[in-house]
């Protein structure tokens, strides 16, 4: 695979979402293109910014609530992974959420392990297993699955795991596993409020970080355009089933993460975390943010958690209502998400090489 | 004896239901390639509607002949107006009209509140055979599935209509090019599989009584039952539903019934892996 890679490093950039831009080309000067691109890292520092101030700014049960978001938007971020970068629609994101909650819960309730240095990879680990099984059963084989097929089976994946723990009298069945030991490193404790609020917002940006070197990478790239166009990716070599394999793993595992820090703050876990209700939540939120770029995953659990809890003191009843609206209508006229008001379509797709502007310039003008 | 046939009736009818539900799904699958996650909802509209004529006072079948073509009626809308435009992408059909279904069943949960809402049967009592009690309704659905089965088999087989809609799904280009209005036979399928849909709402609302989560419960095991019986003709979404549904209703008199639960899924899952056309596979009737 490496070998592939290297051999088609010129051809993918300029492949790549490149019939669009082509179309566009003649109005927007290489110089155009490169200002645009500078508006990915002012949205994330934004972003950043006000992560880092909210728990200053806000009251102390509105802390715990931004800490549930980080939680979740680190959660949308493994689903963006999957379906933003590589394609895959994955419906049952949240078994690999959940599962991982319950396995902490597991170990703070049966054997009392609660430091962070092993929970938190322990529930990593939980999630990249669940995810290894079932992408690696779902997705590899002799014959290359369906996009049916795929999503599908992580549903019914979801739904299956839903009704397990409902009835499984160990996971403690309809009322899961309540008041789990809150996690610890040494004697101290994390509770709800900032500390855990900082704890929470430094994962993620580590996770985000290395998210995104990853789909800046080749392998990115690859991903990028599996997305757009599989079967060329194929012809050029790629082991399209193994690079879903890999990415839908790796999607699991950051899923696994959020899912074990979500079981600690909340301190309970219960059937729904791993079943369709969840599944369906963290697409809402990549789709409202916008797919294929990070910080849309981040933005859109912002923004959909944000709001619905505005909203939900005062139009409790309609406001699921309210959401399915404007998940269709984003759906029907802005496929790329909110983000996509501010964000060029050429900034979703990776950068490769030394971007100079006579570099654009000659790749665009290459036939 | 007797324990054994009313666990078989107890299979037949709960096959029945299943079958009754997956037909509109499996239309709409295999005609059209749109996996209709709205399709639970218009059950749930349809036992609504059944639900409101017993509300009003009315006699219960009223609302059970009505459920269908409001049913219908909405689904030929909804596809004029917004599942058309997902006709080139199935991924985006599926999210588009999840959030249709998401629409319909907050609006529903509205309406109706938390509660669960007992329609009474239109037929009640029992059946007595000997010693035997069966319950004259459950009864009633599986002869209306076998009826409701062998009129959808007839109108694709025999009817200009059937061929038509056959014709737009097997090679679209050409039925348009011999005079076929392929938009209209779009519409035309939707609403039929969603007026299958409101019918099998209508029939199952007294056996599951009202709420707002009443389709979603069967939307997966009906997704399940496509699958496991082959995208592309209307017999295999039915054939799978009768897998389906009667191994959903047959492994709990077995094995603990959490376990029996997830087998099926899993079952049908390992299945779909190694044998992706289906049950039966090939397109048309």
């Amino acid at each position: 695979m490496p070998k592939a890679m290297g051999a088609v490093k010129q051809a993918v950039p300029a492949e790549i979402g490149g019939e669009r831009d082509v179309a566009m080309a003649g109005s927007r000067a290489a110089g155009a293109v490169a200002s645009t691109r500078k508006i990915l890292p002012i949205v994330e520092g934004v972003v950043l910014l006000a992560a880092l101030l909210a728990p200053l700014l806000l009251q102390d049960y509105l802390t715990v609530f931004a800490t549930r978001v980080i939680i979740l938007a680190l959660f949308a971020l493994s689903f963006d992974l999957v379906w933003g970068y590589a394609g895959i629609m994955s419906f049952g994101q949240a078994l690999f959420f959940g599962s991982a909650g319950y396995g902490v819960a597991l170990l703070a309730r049966d054997l009392d392990i609660t430091n962070i240095f092993l929970v938190l990879p322990a529930g990593t680990l939980i999630g990249l297993a669940f995810a290894l099984l079932l992408g690696g059963f779902l997705l590899l084989g002799r014959h290359p699955s369906s996009v049916i097929f795929v999503s599908l089976g992580t549903l019914t994946g979801s739904y299956a795991a839903d009704r397990l723990a409902r009835g499984w009298y160990y996971l403690g069945g309809q009322n899961g596993i309540p008041s789990i030991a809150p996690m610890s490193l040494g004697s101290y404790e994390f509770t709800e409020g900032p500390a855990f609020y900082y704890l929470v917002l430094g994962i993620l940006v580590v996770v985000y970080l290395l998210c995104r070197f990853l789909v800046r990478s080749q392998f990115g790239l690859a991903l990028a355009g599996l997305r757009e166009n599989e079967q060329r990716i194929a012809f050029f070599g790629y082991k399209v089933q193994h690079l879903k394999a890999i990415i839908f793993t790796i999607g699991g595992a950051v899923a696994g993460l959020a899912g074990s820090l979500y079981a600690f703050h909340e301190g309970f876990v219960w059937p729904n975390m791993v079943g369709v209700v969840v599944s369906t939540q963290v697409v809402l939120y990549v789709l409202f943010g916008g797919s294929g770029t990070l910080i849309g995953a981040v933005i859109g659990a912002v923004i959909v958690e944000g709001v619905s809890f505005w909203l939900s003191d005062n139009y409790r009843d309609i406001w699921p209502i309210i959401l399915g609206l404007l998940l269709l209508l984003v759906i029907l006229f802005r496929p790329l998400g909110l983000i996509s008001f501010v964000l060029g379509e050429r900034e979703r797709v990776g950068s490769f090489g030394a971007r100079s502007k006579e570099n654009v310039k000659e790749k665009r003008n290459a036939p | 004896m007797a324990n054994a046939f009313v666990a078989a009736f107890e299979i037949l009818s709960f096959g029945a239901i299943i079958v009754l539900i997956v037909l509109g799904l499996g239309i709409i699958a295999s005609m059209m390639g749109i996996f209709n996650f709205a399709q639970g909802e218009f059950v749930l509209l349809g036992a609504y509607i059944t639900y409101l004529a017993y509300a009003k006072g009315l006699p219960i079948w009223t609302g059970m002949v009505a459920a269908p073509f409001v049913v219908g009626g909405l689904g030929f809308v909804l596809e004029a107006l917004i599942i058309r435009r997902f006709y080139a992408a199935p991924i985006v059909a599926m999210l588009g009209t999840y959030a249709l279904g998401l629409i319909i069943r907050e609006s529903v949960r509205g309406l109706i509140g938390g509660f669960y809402l007992t329609v009474p049967e239109p037929i009640g009592g029992s059946i007595d055979i000997g010693a035997m009690h069966i319950s004259a309704w459950r009864f009633t659905i599986i002869v209306i599935t076998l009826l409701v089965m062998a009129g959808c088999y007839l109108l694709l087989s025999r009817t200009s209509f059937g061929l038509r809609m056959r014709a737009t799904l097997e090679n679209p280009s050409l039925a348009r090019a011999s005079g076929i209005s392929t938009p209209l036979m779009y519409g035309a399928t939707f609403a039929f599989g969603s007026a299958l849909a409101g019918l099998a709402g209508a029939l199952i609302v007294p056996v599951f009584s009202l709420y707002a989560d009443l389709g979603l419960r069967f939307l997966i095991q009906g997704f399940v039952a496509v699958m496991v019986g082959g995208v592309g003709s209307f017999i295999g979404p039915v054939a799978g539903a009768g897998v389906i549904g009667t191994l959903s209703a047959a492994l709990p008199w077995i094995m603990a019934p959490v376990v029996a639960d997830v087998l099926v899924f899993v079952l049908a899952i390992v299945f779909i892996k190694f044998r992706p056309q289906g049950l039966i596979a090939g397109k048309g009737v």
